[in-house]
């Protein structure tokens, strides 16, 4: 049995659940396989902590398929069992950081959104210097980009970043499912044409 | 689930991506359910929702959304009697509403199978308390059966039916929201013929009568079959055994935490100890366990909450006779979620197992961190009318954030968006428990404390709920309190369900038999009562003012629409405009040059919209409106003392190419 874990975190309100439901949905043309996950909504409420774990189970037979010490999986990651985080928010690239191991690679929006706070002035927001470094004493893979900037220039709303994120996670790690399952996933779904474009666009960054 | 029509037409050979609670659905539809009602509640939502919004491809289903739990489950008892297969769901806290029905369900039976699925809340991410209402079977006998996965919540709802019926149980389905919401593969089953599904009440007064003598002999009967479905579950496939090696230590867990063990074996390299797997949590056979407990010298209970399996276990263990130790709460917590990490934890301790490094060293890692990290916690979205309710609130009662002024009044919280009122910068409530517990604590308090002023708030839902009674009650007894209904149209917090207040659905169409709130108001006996649009936030905030002083029960109606659905409305109504959607009318802009950032708007009313920017001239930072986030509510605009902020006409195109050359947002 193989597994590879993507644990995907960010802010309600940012899409942190359409890209796990886009990557699940990408991986159901295998039978000796099985996707999972777990999201953390609350109610409809914004800039709340949100994550999603997508989970790919590869099953080496159909008699591991059927074991039962085999084919029972928690919905959540474990920590330091993420073989890819994505964050769109830095500073919850760092409450993320349990999910990483030294292979892990991670990939962040480092566009800031403060917590309130930080905005009454009780807190200090984190320099990304001080994320980035942080996270360079668990893992050496770390990508970071202004995807907001990005998806604002492309596309005028800051709607297509968390595609983007997805597209940079094809790019940068490797994945055991193909870009094409992801792409017509894309195809099938509300607003295709710029999703799609979303997804190539971080596929070359 | 990406292709909803096979949640309607999928079978036997089919699968998809779904969510646990679609999953539920799905398997209810699979039973051939005729009847499905809630009163909507996070985690459990979903549930009903999927059926509702599909319910017109679906041949013969009846969906409610009905105004509280009590009312749902006797809905859902009703069309059982009537022969209708019928699934009513709720959040964990929602049984203590309908938990009366729930208590007569045994005494009755069922005709047709009843289902109930709740969803619970350990670690409360979007409840009140994190109650384990498993606990209830202990008096109500309802059956528990609890689902480990996406597949299980589909299977074990499917079956449920028929054991309902078998056993003439109403029957609990128990999801805890991280398999509410876990999201993965489903694979289909066929659907029951929906043709046939036809009520027919058939008098049965030994069974629906209950009182005096019948009531003691409908006791006797459920206990009864209580004894029947115990046997039954000695050798049923919902209940499963594990066992291949020689180890004298044993596991018994249910649910998702069985899924968490499961996982936690497998990260720990553990694979022989005897395992047994609870489908069912309540009733427990005593057979079954000691079957189990053959060969054993050593078993721990892994479950969550305060031990509800393991205060059976040891009832059982001591009932026949096991010798050896039983564990449970010693080692995983009684408190919040357990998560996988905490029965990777729990687990290496009771077997004494070194902890894998890479989890090891994340976990410390992320001790040693978090406590470092600003919290963060969730807000109304941008051009909430709660926003601007609870600035007019505070303003009227004098409390600053930026001058650290308190109020000395009173306010009492209740369940709903509104409730992160609570949460910083606001701080606007004093206590919050249950539904519609605001007002009639409060009225208490105004009552024996004379010196201070009481404001009760509530949403149009929760009113609805189980709130007339309560103001009604207050009028009789002459309470002295100020009455502050949020009333945005929607059960917004659980996915927009429409209440009695809903004007117009979202695709404009206007709803059948809207109420008026004042009216329903004023013929409950209310005299002071005034319905305003929060957002004109000095008016309502001199309203609020002059409200406090006048004696008796005053109650001002907080009259607008939820932002996110008026924006959805729009959106559907105009989605051919391109116009309307990319050049925008006009905007609200904070000119730099006026701004004596005295945080009025950056703080006191504290929309997200408005950011801090680095202003690269000086090295100093500004307050900026994000036109990408604001939506012109124009509520900053009303209230900036300096009249720093303006309304201009804006070509949004330019102004986002513009921002690719702006300095970044600063923190
Ligand atoms: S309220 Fe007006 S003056 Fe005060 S910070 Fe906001 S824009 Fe500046
Ligand atoms: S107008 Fe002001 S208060 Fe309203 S959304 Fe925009 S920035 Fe926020």
């Amino acid at each position: 049995m193989k597994k590879f874990n993507i644990a995907i975190v960010g802010l309600g309100g940012q899409g942190i659940i359409t890209m796990g439901t886009v990557m699940k949905n990408a991986a159901l043309n295998s039978d000796l396989q099985d996707v999972s996950g777990s999201e953390r909504r609350g109610g409809a409420q914004r800039e709340g902590y949100v994550e999603t774990f997508v989970k790919y189970i590869f099953y080496e037979n159909a008699a591991e398929m059927n074991n039962p010490r085999k084919n029972m999986h928690s919905p959540m990651i474990e920590s330091g069992g993420a073989n890819a985080l994505i964050s769109l928010e830095p500073l919850e690239t760092l409450r993320g950081i349990k999910y990483l191991n030294k292979n892990s690679i991670v990939i962040f929006n480092k566009t800031p959104y403060i917590p309130i706070s930080v905005r009454m002035g009780k807190t200090k927001y984190p320099e990304i210097s001080f994320i980035v470094s942080e996270l360079q004493k668990v893992t050496k893979h770390i990508y970071y980009y202004d995807i907001d900037a990005i998806s604002l220039e492309e596309f005028n709303s800051l709607t297509q970043k968390n595609i983007i994120a997805l597209g940079i996670l094809f790019a940068k790690a490797d994945i055991p499912i193909e870009r094409s399952a992801v792409e017509s996933v894309l195809a099938e779904g509300k607003g295709a044409e710029n999703n799609l474009k979303a997804f190539a666009l971080g596929l070359n960054l | 689930m990406a292709k909803s029509n096979l949640f309607v037409n999928g079978s036997e050979g089919d699968k998809a991506i779904v969510l646990g609670n679609e999953a539920i659905a799905r398997g209810a539809l699979e039973a051939g359910i005729g009847y499905a009602s809630m009163y909507p509640g996070t985690p459990a939502s979903e549930i009903i929702a999927v059926l509702d919004k599909n319910k017109k491809c679906i041949e013969n289903l009846y969906t409610e959304f009905s105004l509280n739990e009590h009312i749902s489950l006797h809905g859902a008892i009703g069309a059982s009697w009537s022969g209708i297969r019928s699934l009513c769901a709720m959040k964990n806290v929602g049984l203590n509403v309908a938990s009366e029905p729930a208590q007569f369900l045994a005494y009755t039976g069922v005709k047709a199978g009843l289902v109930l699925a709740i969803g619970s809340d350990p670690g409360a991410p979007s409840s009140s308390n994190e109650q384990d209402d498993r606990w209830y079977s202990l008096h109500t006998y309802m059956p528990i059966m609890e689902p480990s996965n996406i597949q299980e919540a589909k299977d074990f709802t499917k079956d449920a039916f028929d054991v309902s019926e078998e056993f003439s149980f109403g029957i609990v389905l128990m999801a805890p929201s991280r398999l509410c919401h876990n999201a993965g593969v489903l694979r289909f089953g066929d659907i029951r013929d929906r043709k046939n599904i036809k009520g027919n009440f058939k008098k049965d007064p030994e069974n629906y009568l209950n009182l005096f003598s019948l009531a003691v002999k409908n006791h006797a009967k459920y206990l009864e079959r209580n004894e029947l479905l115990k046997k039954y579950l000695i050798e049923s496939k919902f209940n499963k055994i594990i066992n291949e090696g020689q180890s004298k230590i044993g596991f018994i867990s249910s649910g998702v935490i069985y899924a968490h063990l499961m996982e936690a074996f497998d990260i720990l390299g553990v694979y022989d100890h005897k395992i047994l797997k609870l489908g069912f949590s309540f009733p427990i056979s005593n057979e079954l366990i000691k079957r189990f407990f053959e060969g054993l010298e050593k078993v721990v209970v892994v479950e969550e909450a305060e031990g509800f399996l393991e205060f059976q276990i040891k009832k059982i263990a001591y009932e026949t006779g096991f010798k050896g130790n039983i564990y449970g709460k010693e080692f995983f917590s009684k408190t919040g979620e357990i998560t996988l990490d905490d029965v990777i934890f729990g687990v290496s301790r009771f077997l004494e197992k070194p902890l894998p490094a890479s989890f090891d060293f994340a976990s410390k890692k992320y001790k040693e961190l978090s406590d470092k990290l600003p919290q963060r916690s969730g807000t109304f979205c941008i051009g909430c009318p709660h926003r601007a309710t609870f600035y007019s609130i505070l303003k009227a009662v004098g409390f600053s954030n930026t001058e650290e002024k308190e109020r000395d009044v009173v306010i009492a919280g209740d369940i709903g968006c509104y409730t992160l009122g609570l949460l910083p910068p606001y701080n606007a409530m004093d206590f919050l428990t249950c539904m519609n517990a605001g007002l009639s604590i409060g009225q208490a308090i105004s009552n024996f404390d004379k010196n201070k002023k009481v404001i009760a708030l509530v949403g149009d839902s929760t009113f609805y709920h189980s709130g007339i009674p309560v103001l009604l009650n207050a009028v009789q007894n002459g309470a002295d309190i100020l009455y502050i209904i949020l009333d945005n149209s929607w059960t917004a917090m659980t996915g927009h369900q429409k209440t009695p207040s809903t004007q117009k659905d979202i695709d404009g169409k206007p709803s059948a038999n809207v109420l008026n709130l004042k009216d329903l108001v004023k013929s409950l006996g209310v005299s002071y009562v005034k319905s305003l649009d929060p957002n004109s936030v000095k008016r309502f905030s001199a309203q609020i003012k002059s409200a406090l002083k006048e004696p008796g029960v005053k109650v001002l109606i907080a009259k607008r629409e939820c932002i996110l659905q008026e924006i959805r409305r729009n959106k559907s109504l105009f989605k051919n405009d391109a116009k309307v959607a990319e050049t925008g009318e006009s905007l609200y802009e904070i000119q730099k040059s006026r701004c004596v950032k005295c945080s009025e708007c950056f703080v006191e009313l504290a929309c997200p919209a408005i950011i801090l920017k680095k202003d690269e001239d000086n090295g100093g930072d500004y307050y900026y409106i994000d036109p990408a986030s604001c939506v012109k509510c124009g509520v900053c605009y009303e209230i900036c003392p300096n009249s720093a902020i303006r309304k201009v006409e804006f070509d949004l195109k330019s102004e986002f190419k513009l921002k690719k050359g702006l300095p970044e947002a600063i923190v």
